[in-house]
Formats: C-alpha cells, structure tokens, sequence
C-alpha cells in the first residue's frame, strides 16, 4: 500500500530522513519509534504531502506521491485521516461540529452530515458527549473526537502522530484501543509514539527511526533503542 | 471545481468573518468608500469641464462677410477654395438674400425697422460664410489667410471672436483635475490596499486553527480562500452602496443644472441616469480590483496553503 524508496528530506542541510526504504501493506498496524527529532513526524507528514521530499520516491497504491500537483494534494489527504499530540480541535465547536466541520469543508451535504457525524462518535464511544465542548472534555476524549474526526472521510489510512504524548495512561491506553479498533475495522494505522509501554502492549509491527534512518524492524516487536 | 453547497458555504463563512471583526471591517469599507468619493468627484469634474470645454469650442467659428453685390462666381470661388483646406471643418453659407430675409424676419413686430426696410431700394446685408476648424489652433491662420491680400477684392470683413483664452484656461484646470485628482485617488486607494491587507491578515490570524484543520482534512485551496476574498469582496459591494447613495442628489439635481447652465439646448436627465449606472459599475470594478489585489497579497503571505 505505501512504499518508501531510499527517501531523502532536508532542512537546510541536515538529513532529517536519510535514505528510508519502507513498505506498509493495507490492513497492518504499525508503530514508528524513535527519540523526539529521530525523524517520525517527518515521515508522516511526507505521507500526507505536508513537506515535500528530496530524494526517492513514495507510493500509495501504486501512485507517487511527490509528484501529485499541489492543487490535487486535498483529494489524497481525504483518504487519509491524521490526528496530532495537540488534538488540534476548534474550541469553540461542540464535538458534533468539530466532526461535522471537516465533512462541511470537502463539500458533504448537511442531511450527510447528520447522519454520519453520529455513526462515527459512537465509534469512538462520544455519542454522549456530542454538544460537549472541547473544554468540558478530558484529554483522551479530546483526542477521540480528533479521531473520530479523521475517520470521517472513511480514510483507508489513519497516521496518528503521538497522540498519547499530552494524555495520561488510561486516557492514552484508551487512545491506542481506540486505535486497534479502527484497524480491526480494516483501516491501516501508522502510530508514531515515543511511549515504550504502549508499543509494548500493542505486540504489532515496530519500526525503530533513530537519526533519520531505520535501524530496528520487528513484526510483532517491542519498543527497543 | 465548486459545487453549489461549497460556494454557499464559502459566502456563509466569508460573511461570519466580517460580522466578527466587524470594526475591522467598517474601517476598511469606510477606506474603501473614500477611494470611491474621490473616483467619483474625479469623473464629474471631469466630465463636467470636459462638457464645457466642447460647448465653448462649438461656439468658435469664423464668420466672412463678402463685399455687397459681390457676384455669385466669385463668393463660389472664395469658398470652393476653402472647402480644399484640410483644417476645415465645416462651412456653411447664408446668401445676401437669405441674410436679409432673417433679418426681417427677425424683426417683423418692429414697425420702425420694416419701414425702413422697406424704403430700401437695395440689399445692405452682405452674403456671409461661417467656418469651423477641426482644430482651435488653426483659427488664427485661417483668420489670416483670408485677410490676406488674395481674397482682399472679395471679402469686406473677417470676424473671429477669439475664445481661446477661456478654452486654454479650461483645459488648464482639466489638466490640473486629471493630475492631481489621479494622484490623490492613488494615495487613496494605497490606503485602501494596505487596510484592506491588514484586514484580511487579521482573519486569516484569527482564523488560523480552523485553516490549519481544513487543511489537514482535505479542504481544496479554494475552498480555504474564498470566504477571505468574499469578505473583501463585501467591503467592494458596501462602499459601492454607500458611494452610490452619496451621489444620488448630486446626480439628480447638481448635475442636471449645471448642464443647462452650461449648455440651455440640452435636456439630460436620461443621460445622467445612464451615466449613473455606468459610475457605479465602474465604481465597483475599481473596489473589486483593489480589494482583490490586497486580499490575494494577504492570502499569499499569510495564509498557507
């Protein structure tokens, strides 16, 4: 499904990813390890088209990336969902209209709206809590409103970049079921995480960045530097 | 590109922005209407001296007055070779008869001056012609021309009222309107550029989260634009309105007048109603290209896409 081939990014003249040969297939969930500036953020926002690289190639079905116009990057980021450490949720819109927000913005109708936003918080387990806003939240349900946000184009491709790292261990142990979840349903998950316990517990694919290069692959693999 | 609901959402949101910065936004549609005031002073200055200027110059002529009983080969003569004269506009002729019927004419419930109209035995009136040039600097050499010694055994007299005087003056002050008219529209519309731009970069920076989200979640660029060009494209339509509005007396009851006063013959009123509507769309051209052109500078700078 993604393909890396010996993919280069600078900034400036230091390598933040240095020659990365990776493939995910559809349906698998992985893990991207490493130390804060190892290089994972970069990686995913490669995927979504957010910086452009300098080097290789990256595929997605077959399509390569670094070469879709600029103009037609809002169309691939529809297929894929993204949620962040800092949520990135619109303080001022209940979680029904945080959700609904980014079907309106790509063009849904509102009789659409209405009958999907509900289906997908009562995915992420926020049904109860959709006039809620952002504030009257805590910080796991934040994230599982970004969640179910990102889900609401139905993206084959869900890369969630630390979305523990501002979350406590139940909120983030509820995070990444949440996230195992909505692989089972079939979507392909790319977690990047620096949380070792998690990655533990989660006995999937691990794939270790450390320097801009990947030095560890494990199928079922433990969190290792 | 766009679908309907997109395009009313983005009208929707474009709308919510300006009614949430609200003050923002009446300074720069108040900027806006300034511009719009001075184009239009501009135009009707304009448009009013340039009016005068052309009813003066279609007063000038030089009027020819043959000897008396000139015979008819020899006025044809005179103004044959006028009418080979490239500068020539226009020549037109009133025969010595014809000059003196207008003459009765004119003075028929005078009975003084039938009487002694009618004692004459011979026409005093000379045979007249009236020439116009295309240009007003050629008058004086025509003038001279046919004072001069070739026509001398023909022509009596060669009047020219010169009103060249009045006309250079107007076109002084046409000038002067059209140079510093246009200089002050520019000053303006660079402030309406800059408030405008600063307007719409602080949108854009209130808005920057719900940008930075629309983005990720696959919003085109489009999209994430439009509701800052249709904020700015609120401010060209308000001040346009309220241009318009200020000018409404002026063009129904100033202008009106000022025409007659200039010109008696001329019953404009539908003119002004045309030539209303056409400031007016022109008015909003001028706002929406200058808002378009501050937006698009903001958008580009400030707003990543």
């Amino acid at each position: 499904m993604i393909k890396f081939e010996n993919v280069i990014k600078r900034y400036t003249s230091q390598k933040a990813l240095d020659g990365i040969n990776l493939q995910i297939h559809h349906g698998e969930f992985v893990s991207l390890v490493g130390l804060s500036g190892a290089g994972k953020s970069t990686l995913l926002k490669l995927i979504i088209g957010e910086e452009r690289i300098d080097g290789g190639k990256i595929l997605i079905d077959d399509v390569d990336i670094t070469k879709v116009k600029k103009s037609d990057l809002p169309y691939l980021r529809r297929k894929i969902g993204m949620v962040f450490q800092d949520i990135k949720l619109l303080p001022k819109r209940t979680a029904f209209e945080n959700v609904a927000f980014a079907m309106e913005v790509c063009g849904h109708r509102k009789d659409k709206i209405a009958k999907e936003v509900p289906k997908i918080l009562e995915l992420v387990g926020l049904l109860h809590k959709k006039d809620n806003f952002p504030n009257e939240m805590s910080g796991g349900e934040k994230q599982r409103v970004a969640i179910a946000r990102a889900l609401s184009h139905r993206p084959v491709l869900l890369l969630a970049d630390e979305p523990t790292g501002n979350l406590d261990e139940v909120n983030a142990a509820e995070v990444i079921d949440l996230l195992l979840k909505i692989n089972q349903l079939g979507t392909t998950v790319i977690l990047a995480t620096h949380a070792a316990d998690l990655v533990n517990k989660i006995k999937r694919r691990v794939i270790t960045i450390e320097g801009g290069k990947i030095t560890i692959e494990q199928q079922k693999g433990k969190y290792k530097l | 590109m766009l679908d309907s609901i997109s395009f009313f959402r983005i009208i929707k949101t474009g709308l919510t922005n300006f009614g949430r910065n609200l003050w923002l936004s009446m300074a720069a549609t108040m900027v806006m209407t300034i511009t719009l005031v001075i184009f239009s002073t501009l135009f009707l200055l304009f448009m009013m001296t340039s009016y005068s200027l052309k009813t003066i110059q279609n007063t000038v002529d030089i009027s020819v007055y043959y000897k008396i009983g000139l015979p008819e080969e020899q006025i044809n003569l005179v103004k044959t070779e006028l009418a080979t004269d490239s500068r020539i506009k226009d020549i037109s002729y009133v025969s010595a008869m014809q000059a003196f019927d207008d003459f009765k004419s004119k003075h028929q419930s005078d009975p003084l001056i039938t009487q002694s109209l009618n004692e004459l035995t011979e026409n005093p009136l000379p045979a007249t012609l009236h020439v116009k040039t295309y240009n007003l600097e050629d008058y004086p050499a025509i003038a001279e021309k046919l004072n001069s010694d070739q026509y001398k055994d023909y022509i009596d007299k060669v009047n020219f009222e010169d009103n060249r005087f009045i006309i250079e003056r107007l076109n002084k002050i046409l000038k002067f309107i059209v140079t510093f008219g246009l200089g002050l529209a520019g000053v303006f519309a660079l402030i309406a550029i800059l408030v405008i731009y600063n307007t719409i970069t602080l949108t854009i920076y209130n808005r920057k989260e719900e940008v930075e989200i629309m983005r990720l979640v696959g919003a085109t660029n489009w999209y994430i634009r439009g509701p800052f060009l249709t904020e700015s494209m609120l401010y060209s339509l308000l001040s346009t309105i309220i241009t318009a509005l200020l000018f409404i007396p002026v063009f129904t009851k100033v202008i009106p007048v000022v025409i007659q006063y200039i010109n008696p013959q001329v019953s404009l009123y539908n003119n002004s109603v045309v030539n209303f509507a056409y400031l007016c769309l022109v008015l909003f051209g001028i706002a929406l290209v200058l808002s378009f052109v501050s937006t698009m500078m903001a958008i580009r700078k400030y707003l990543k896409i």
